[in-house]
């Protein structure tokens, strides 16, 4: 159970920055980076790039396996050797991506290059050398690696003093020293002038619709997010008044598991700053039931309808798409609609429209519109030939209204071949689709009580796939 | 947030002569030390690009003194990258070393170790050991966990040294540490060790087992991985000890780790093996399906491991994700592995009960356009139309609208699974072949065009022109490939069998059986030809009766993993062993394998399917490894496997280590009504539990056996035409 090391490469597939690799040989990430650039070379496509490639061995030395994910115009490389658990690897390549992103606001080339003395001792820090995470609680972390932007507040603030105090290991604010706390995730001694917690409860319905407009899979998953900034070591105690709608549930560390099993009272000490409370998954029928009736009442209705006519003909064909929508309080933001035309796809003609409810807005010729509010926001269509993929853009979808799409295309094949399916991704803001409802938070602090600002946010966005 | 990070300028590529005339600036009126520092990041920037700075060693060390954490940091990273090669001036470092190891502050003490166990070089291990001890033993946690770590490299620089100083020993005094994220570390190193093939072995009684868990709640999501893989090493002597101890992991099914949850159900499979309570069983198998079912909503290449594992926990525990076979609908932008794993999902979960969406799925993807996803979905409508049989008509149907949409890639996949649809049926669908026989100017590659001489052969009789179609075939019978030529030339001699008295049939297999035994190059061919020939010189009749005989009947069965193998690789689950579907000690050198542990706890079915672990003798070109001291377990140590592929050893693993032979079937298929669809396999174990000798054939059976994509007939193993010629 060792990982080998990190490797990050720019977008033309070269190293920017690594960690050690001291128990191997200076061959072995150049073994790794070069499978990797092989494998990517060979593909269509990069996203069709096994995630976990054989490297094979070199000079009698041990095969090993290297796992790889895309970050922005970066490729995160993690080698491992041995009989290691990939998703080990992918786990922590995670969470070694959320602290750089803590650290350094955006996770870049650039950025790395600009702050490579934090990722390298990020790196020495959160990966032993024998390939054990070591530190990956931010809280934690932040005592022995300070980020730069905390780093250069402090030079300016104390000027000389600065030296002393990070010398003696003690970083900003902590009274006592680093893993002194009892809990790994939550350091002691915090202190804030206001105290304050925030929740987003952020729920993504992933659907597949078929032929015949029948939802065949359907599924929404929840994540509760927090920000907390509160003083000492505070004791929350966080209940719903619906909480038969959520189920699956998978737990940040600082949450109780036996206490929410039992009560289903999410009790937790929180890290300090932003984490995720907890995933979920929203059961419409909170009834626990294995038959297959049951299962498909458990899908959840979709948003929106869409009514596709779509025409194939010798080297070519034409499209009508009509997309309603089904709800009547919220508006459906950012919505795209996506449709793959196939190989030698061109000669696009479109047209969008705005049908019933509003003015009829028409706004032809894939122009984009940035008019902002009103209901007659316009809508607009694009083609990119080098996926193939046309594209609609609808940026708001006002309650019950519905817009079309029509148009035709030409194929350098006699016989078209697009994919028979429209793919549309949506936001809907203040919505979650379980209608969650926290009840009630309580802040329990053993040593000096107060009373934080609480808050809780929905939001909610959608990725369904409609088959014609 | 970002503005103030500008280094990218240290980026550039300096020469060692001016970075040391820096360093010696540096060191007069350096307030703050800002330019030594300064200096240094540009060092590190370069040894970053690979440039060499070793020449600096003696310049860089010089600024061990400087009292800033920051200025350490990095000179312990150049000390890091280089210690190891300037074995003749380490002990220049020496005394900072052993200065910093009785640093107040903790952090630097931790450093210290650290660095000292990445070099190793005799000089600062024997200088280590010491301070090791103590650190093991030091007030601050964090020194302990570190110090844990640093124990592993130091077993790994020296062996022998590391068991004489008693290293293991204090490893696993830190086990019952006070400091949830020690103990985890403790567990990591000793795993470390106990990975080793010459390693001390790290075993759990119960009592440690026990106070493992209770560090669990406490520990980071590394240290609970750690733990909990850990329990694998604890072997469970009574039913009662495996269930309390499933019972007390089940919750951290609920973490928002994804490889804390593979881990703990790695973990439940193994205890699993030792319990005895159906309804604890069942019960578990039930909480396990939504945390997988979890996994796949997080990014592709986690789904890919999930994917790949649940493949193997389904085929071990059918109940597990038994109604969710709708998780694993593809869509349209999934990744390609990812779509493929989840196709052979969708195969495993079909059931009479859910096949019509299983297949309007399939159908759905076997109009897309990748080539290579679109040919495995129609390959698994075939499988589907096999493995269920109330689905056989709407497969069959799917199948034959897909042949009309005269795709050839799409037609010819479609035949190579109708033949066997045809042998699983007999006398059932036969009414399609002239649908077939239409589409035959398509086929263009070998095992497409070989299934559809099979058929022309084997039906023969209800064809009506099958001479003139198997006449036009054999126009280009020499240039035809070895597959197709063999099933042409058993398909005339079908045809001449049932139609003995035409005379374009005896022209016919006259003309082919002359070709094939005269001008072939290729002897299997010959020698089919001649025996065709005398079989049919000496008795026509009787070699009617041979070539026509009946087939034995197909199953999609033989296609699932052997029990036995399966139990083992689920020791795996989430590791590479678990993505390749092979056991690590196969393709990875130096891995221990893994085997579950006889006990007598251990659930019969489970021990009838052992698969003992060989101990293979080391082949004389290996590197001789001296055994490590102390009991060794002929079970659990591993022996050194030559790389692939594995070697058929002669050795037979010592008597102590044989598996108990029972033949699966006669033991207990009764009290284990969950298996029942599991163990149809067992009727047919008996003719494996007699290569148990050889570990590895039981395994490649089961290997060979998934990989192939297609059916197989249920005994002998031989595909397709070929069997024509067993009996």
């Amino acid at each position: 159970m060792a990982l080998d090391g990190i490797i990050i490469l720019d977008n033309t597939g070269r190293p920017i920055i690594q960690s050690g690799f001291r128990s191997s040989t200076t061959a072995y990430p150049l073994l790794h980076i070069d499978a990797v650039n092989n494998a990517l070379q060979k593909a269509d496509r990069s996203a069709d790039v096994d995630p976990v490639i054989y490297v094979a061995p070199y000079n009698s030395a041990n095969p090993s396996a290297c796992c790889h994910v895309e970050v922005g115009d970066m490729r995160f490389l993690c080698p491992i050797s041995g009989d290691v658990d990939p998703l080990f690897a992918f786990a922590f390549l995670q969470t070694f991506i959320d602290i750089l992103r803590e650290y350094l606001g955006t996770v870049s080339a650039a950025t790395l290059k600009d702050n490579f003395d934090i990722v390298y001792q990020l790196f020495e820090e959160t990966l032993d050398a024998g390939g054990h995470p070591l530190t990956t609680y931010s809280n934690a972390l932040r005592d022995i690696v300070i980020p730069p932007s905390l780093l250069n507040k402090l030079l300016n603030v104390t000027g000389t003093n600065f030296n002393s105090t990070i010398n003696s290991g003690f970083g900003a604010g902590a009274a006592a020293g680093p893993f002194s706390s009892p809990l790994p995730w939550r350091k002691t001694g915090v202190r804030y002038n206001n105290n304050e917690i925030y929740f987003d409860v952020v729920e993504e319905l992933r659907a597949i619709v078929n032929k015949n407009g029948l939802v065949t899979f359907s599924n929404v998953r929840g994540r509760i997010e927090a920000n907390t900034k509160l003083s000492g070591t505070p004791d929350c105690s966080l209940n719903f008044t619906n909480s038969q709608v959520i189920s699956d549930c998978a737990l940040h560390p600082c949450v109780r598991f036996q206490r929410w099993n039992r009560d289903k009272i999410l009790s937790f000490v929180p890290p300090d700053g932003r984490f995720t409370l907890m995933d979920y998954t929203y059961s419409p029928n909170p009834l626990p039931s294995q038959s297959q009736v049951m299962l498909a009442k458990n899908n959840v209705a979709l948003p929106f309808v869409i009514k596709a006519n779509i025409e194939l003909e010798d080297s070519g064909g034409s499209f009508d798409v009509l997309l309603t929508s089904r709800y009547s309080t919220h508006a459906l933001e950012n919505v795209v609609a996506e449709m793959h035309l196939g190989q030698g796809a061109g000669g696009i003609r479109c047209s969008v429209s705005r049908g019933s409810g509003g003015g009829g807005f028409i706004n032809a010729g894939g122009s984009r519109n940035l008019e902002t509010g009103g209901a007659s926001n316009g809508a607009s269509w694009s083609f990119d030939s080098r996926r193939m993929v046309l594209r609609w853009e609808i940026p708001i979808v006002s309650p019950s209204s519905s817009w079309s799409l029509h148009g035709s295309f030409s194929t350098a094949n006699r016989v078209p071949r697009p994919s028979h399916v429209i793919r549309v991704r949506f936001d809907i803001s203040s919505h979650t689709y379980s209608a969650l409802k926290v009840d009630q938070l309580k802040v329990v602090n053993a040593k000096e009580s107060y009373k934080p600002y609480k808050g809780v946010r929905g939001r909610s966005s959608g990725d369904v796939e409609w088959r014609w | 947030m970002s503005q103030q990070g500008q280094d990218a300028k240290f980026f550039q590529r300096g020469k060692i002569e001016e970075f040391r005339a820096e360093l010696h600036a540096a060191e007069a009126k350096d307030k703050k030390f800002v330019k030594r520092k300064t200096v240094l990041k540009k060092i590190v920037a370069n040894i970053t690009m690979g440039t060499d700075m070793s020449p600096l060693f003696t310049d860089v060390v010089q600024c061990l003194g400087t009292p800033l954490l920051e200025i350490k940091k990095m000179v312990y990273l150049f000390l890091v990258s280089y210690g190891r090669s300037k074995p003749d001036q380490i002990h220049l470092v020496i005394p900072n070393f052993l200065q910093d190891c009785n640093d107040r502050n903790p952090l630097i003490r931790a450093l210290a170790i650290r660095t000292m166990s990445y070099i190793p070089i005799p000089v600062v291990t024997d200088a280590l050991s010491d301070n090791l001890r103590h650190a093991l033993k030091d007030r601050d946690p964090y020194v302990r966990k570190t110090a844990a770590i640093c124990v592993a490299k130091l077993y790994t620089a020296d062996p022998r040294k590391a068991e004489k100083g008693g290293f293991v020993e204090l490893l696993r005094d830190l086990m019952l540490d006070s400091n949830a994220t020690v103990v985890a570390n403790a567990v990591a190193a000793l795993s470390e060790i106990g990975d080793r093939q010459d390693g001390v072995i790290f075993k759990l009684n119960l009592a440690t087992a026990n106070k493992l868990l209770a560090a669990i709640p406490e520990s980071s999501e590394w240290g609970q991985i750690y733990i909990l893989d850990s329990l694998l090493r604890y072997v469970p002597e009574r039913h009662a000890d495996a269930e309390m101890m499933a019972e007390r992991i089940i919750v951290q099914l609920q973490h928002g780790n994804s490889a804390v949850i593979l881990t703990t159900i790695k973990a439940l499979l193994y205890l699993m093996n030792y319990m005895e309570n159906r309804q604890l069983i069942d019960y578990i198998c039930k909480k396990m399906g939504p945390p997988l079912v979890t996994l796949l909503s997080s990014g592709p290449e986690v789904q890919y491991v999930a994917l790949r594992n649940i493949l193997l926990i389904i085929q071990r525990r059918p109940t597990v994700l038994k109604n969710d076979v709708r998780v694993f609908f593809c869509k349209y932008n999934d990744p390609i592995y990812v779509k493929l794993a989840k196709l052979e999902i969708m195969y495993r979960l079909a059931r009479a009960e859910n096949a019509k969406e299983v297949l309007a799925e399939l159908q759905e993807y076997a109009s897309e356009v990748d080539l290579d996803f679109v040919r495995k979905a129609v390959r698994s409508i075939g499988r589907l139309a096999i493995k269920v049989e109330a689905a056989a008509d709407d497969c069959i149907q799917a199948l034959l609208s897909l042949i009309e949409t005269k795709v050839t890639y799409v037609v010819q996949e479609a035949v190579i699974v109708i033949k066997d649809i045809f042998r699983r049926y007999p006398g059932k669908y036969e009414g399609i072949i002239p649908t077939l026989c239409e589409n035959l100017d398509a086929l263009d590659e070998p095992e497409a065009k070989a299934s559809m001489v099979w058929i022309l052969g084997q039906f023969a009789n209800i064809i009506d022109n099958a001479d003139e179609l198997l006449d036009d075939l054999c126009y280009t019978f020499l240039e035809e490939s070895t597959e197709v030529q063999l099933a042409l030339l058993t398909a005339v001699v079908k045809l001449f069998v049932y139609k003995s008295k035409a005379d374009k049939a005896k022209e016919l297999v006259h003309k082919v059986l002359k070709w094939a035994t005269e001008e072939a190059d290729n002897p299997d061919l010959r020698d089919r030809g001649f025996m065709y020939w005398r079989m049919l010189a000496v008795n026509p009749t009787v070699a009617g009766e041979i070539v026509l005989s009946d087939k034995p009947a197909i199953t999609t069965d033989s296609d699932r993993m052997d029990r036995g193998a399966l139990d083992q690789l689920l020791l795996h689950t989430g590791t590479l062993g678990s993505i390749y579907h092979k056991n690590p000690e196969t393709f990875i050198r130096h891995a221990a394998g893994k085997a579950l542990k006889d006990s007598p706890a251990l659930n019969a079915h489970s021990r009838a399917v052992l698969v003992p672990l060989a101990r293979v003798q080391l082949p004389s070109a290996m590197p001789i490894v001296v055994p490590g001291p102390g009991p060794m377990e002929p079970q659990a140590v591993s022996s050194p496997v030559a790389p692939a592929p594995p070697l058929k050893n002669d050795s037979s693993p010592p008597a102590s280590d044989q598996p108990v032979s029972v033949p699966a079937n006669g033991v207990s298929s009764d009290q284990y009504p969950e298996d029942e669809e599991g163990d149809e396999d067992d009727e047919e174990s008996s003719n494996r539990q007699t290569n148990n000798l050889d570990p590895y054939s039981n395994l490649d059976n089961a290997f060979g056996g998934y990989l192939a994509d297609e059916p197989r007939p249920m005994a002998g193993g031989r595909h397709g035409d070929e069997d024509d010629l067993l009996f």
